[in-house]
């Protein structure tokens, strides 16, 4: 204990830190509860769809709906985009940072997939079983950037409770517009920021309904210079999305039968999921590895979709629990799932491509 | 699809997210792996040349160290060869020189004996001779009777022959 008191520089660290957990405890939800919260935001609106940005008319009756997703996809795709233009331009024998980073990379699944499979189908996978690895890494790894769910533009509230009851009606579900928690913004444009210590301004049904006994017109509750509605961020987490997951899963699975038909030829890679040859039991096998196939887009699509929707809801509660210190642990672990989740996508494309073309007859047992 | 719309997925979204997705791939490929692959790919061959071809020098050096190794144990034998020849051809000329010295020298010295064993007979023959004469002059003194010169050279001739 001693010391501690002697050294002034390490007092001081632990004084910081421990007002600093103080400040955040008070600043966040759990202060909010006994007038505090000044800190705090609203927990983030989650929702498992894509939230649409914005709607872009294509044709008459037809509007593409662009959601943030989409948009954090294409700057995943932007910044790869980037780095290979800045490797490519750069490339020469003896290499430079980035060129090391890239052939580091590159010789990793290389030397994966030829310890997997023989040289020349590694070079045929390798193109594909990369793109994943470094559009996953990528995608999760600027999910976790600030700004992505925290920037957006507000919708107001007329028009969340009109997505809500839209939600409820294909779900088949009763509208509840008591479940529709909205947040005061300051100023009058469309973009916002959830505010530092705006967790005290989040409006539910009750204050409304009490708003309409008093004033008759809810916007009358708020204030001059505010506005009441919901945060659509324009950037989410590419891989919060089914519809990446899905297309990625989906990309790689065509491309796994693919080579699986083009290296062992029509009828030998049909034979293994309609198998006439080996009896009853042999094509009953047959017909569940063809199940299985579509097994696999499933839990590709899901395990990464789970794992990070999950980081992000997680990542949510902690700066709604814990401002200011709360997400810096998960930040790292979710740097490390983020990476385990692009190495276990890419690496099982791997394996099953090197699966699809090995002949059922030798080995594969 | 609109029992899944629930969970985020419709066919608008998941084909721009295919579409996304192979245009990546296929701007990566290019962009990309091929540059870096290739880069790889040349630089093993370049060491692998590199090597090959220190292992060719190194291989020369061993050669030209051989082969000057060699040289160098040909000339050590061929001067020993050289000493052995020219030592031969001492030895024989020296040999031959010598026999032909001894040949010369014996000629010389039968030569020299015949000459003075021809001398010596001539001298003994001369003495001979005068002996005779000096003997025959005494017997003349002693019989006292002169004989003339032809008879004189009868009487030698006879006892010469007859010591003979």
């Amino acid at each position: 204990m001693s010391i501690i008191f002697r050294n002034t520089k390490l007092l001081l660290i632990i004084i910081a830190s421990i007002s600093v957990f103080v400040i955040s405890i008070l600043g966040g939800a759990l202060g909010n509860q006994f007038g505090g919260g000044f800190l705090g935001a609203p927990l983030a609106h989650i929702q498992i769809s894509a939230e649409t940005v914005t709607k872009i008319k294509i044709t008459e009756g037809y509007k593409y709906a662009l959601t943030n997703t989409v948009i954090a996809t294409w700057l995943s795709i932007f910044v790869l985009i980037l780095f290979s233009f800045f490797i490519k331009k750069s490339i020469s024998d003896v290499p430079g940072r980035l060129q090391s980073i890239a052939e580091i990379i590159v010789e990793f699944f290389l030397n994966l997939a030829e310890s997997m499979t023989s040289p020349e189908k590694a070079r045929k996978f390798l193109p594909l079983v990369l793109t994943i690895f470094l559009f996953v890494l990528t995608s999760n790894w600027l999910g976790i950037l600030p700004g992505f769910g925290t920037i957006g533009k507000i919708e107001s509230r007329e028009d969340a409770i009109h997505h809500a009851q839209d939600l409820a009606e294909i779900q088949g579900k009763k509208f509840d517009e008591s479940k529709v928690h909205t947040v005061l913004f300051d100023g009058e444009g469309s973009f916002g920021v959830l505010p530092i210590g705006s967790i005290r301004d989040v409006k539910s049904h009750d204050d409304h309904s009490s708003g309409h006994k008093t004033d008759d017109h809810k916007h009358k509750a708020v204030e001059k210079g505010k506005q009441e509605g919901l945060l659509i961020p324009y950037f989410r987490s590419a891989n919060t999305d089914l519809n990446t997951t899905l297309a990625i899963a989906i990309v790689a699975m065509v491309l796994v039968h693919f080579w699986g038909f083009s290296i062992l030829g029509f009828g030998s890679h049909l034979s293994k999921f309609i198998n006439f040859k080996s009896g009853p039991v042999g094509f009953f096998v047959g017909i569940l590895e063809g199940i299985s196939e579509f097994a696999r887009i499933i839990s590709f699509t899901f395990r990464l979709f789970g794992n990070i929707f999950a980081g992000e809801v997680l990542l949510f509660a902690m700066a709604f629990l814990l401002p200011l210190i709360g997400i810096i642990p998960f930040l790292g672990l979710e740097l490390f799932v983020g990476l385990i989740q692009a190495l276990i996508f890419s690496v099982l494309t791997l394996v099953f491509a090197a699966m699809a073309t090995v002949n059922h007859g030798d080995g594969d047992h | 699809m609109s029992a899944l719309t629930p969970l985020g997925l419709n066919l608008s979204g998941l084909i721009t997210q295919i579409i996304s997705f192979v245009i990546l791939f296929t701007i990566l490929y290019k962009l990309l792996y091929q540059p870096v692959i290739n880069m790889l790919d040349q630089r093993s061959a370049k060491i692998k040349d590199n090597l090959d071809a220190a292992e060719k020098a190194k291989q020369d050096i061993a050669s030209s160290e051989q082969s000057i190794q060699d040289s160098l144990l040909a000339a050590k034998q061929e001067r020993q060869q050289m000493i052995i020849e020219a030592k031969e051809a001492a030895a024989k000329f020296r040999e031959e020189e010598m026999n032909k010295a001894k040949s010369d020298i014996e000629a010389e010295w039968i030569k020299a004996r015949s000459e003075i064993q021809r001398e010596k007979d001539a001298a003994i023959d001369e003495v001979r001779r005068n002996f005779a004469g000096l003997v025959i002059t005494a017997a003349e003194k002693v019989i006292d009777t002169s004989l003339d010169d032809k008879s004189h050279g009868e009487v030698i001739e006879k006892v010469l022959k007859k010591s003979i």
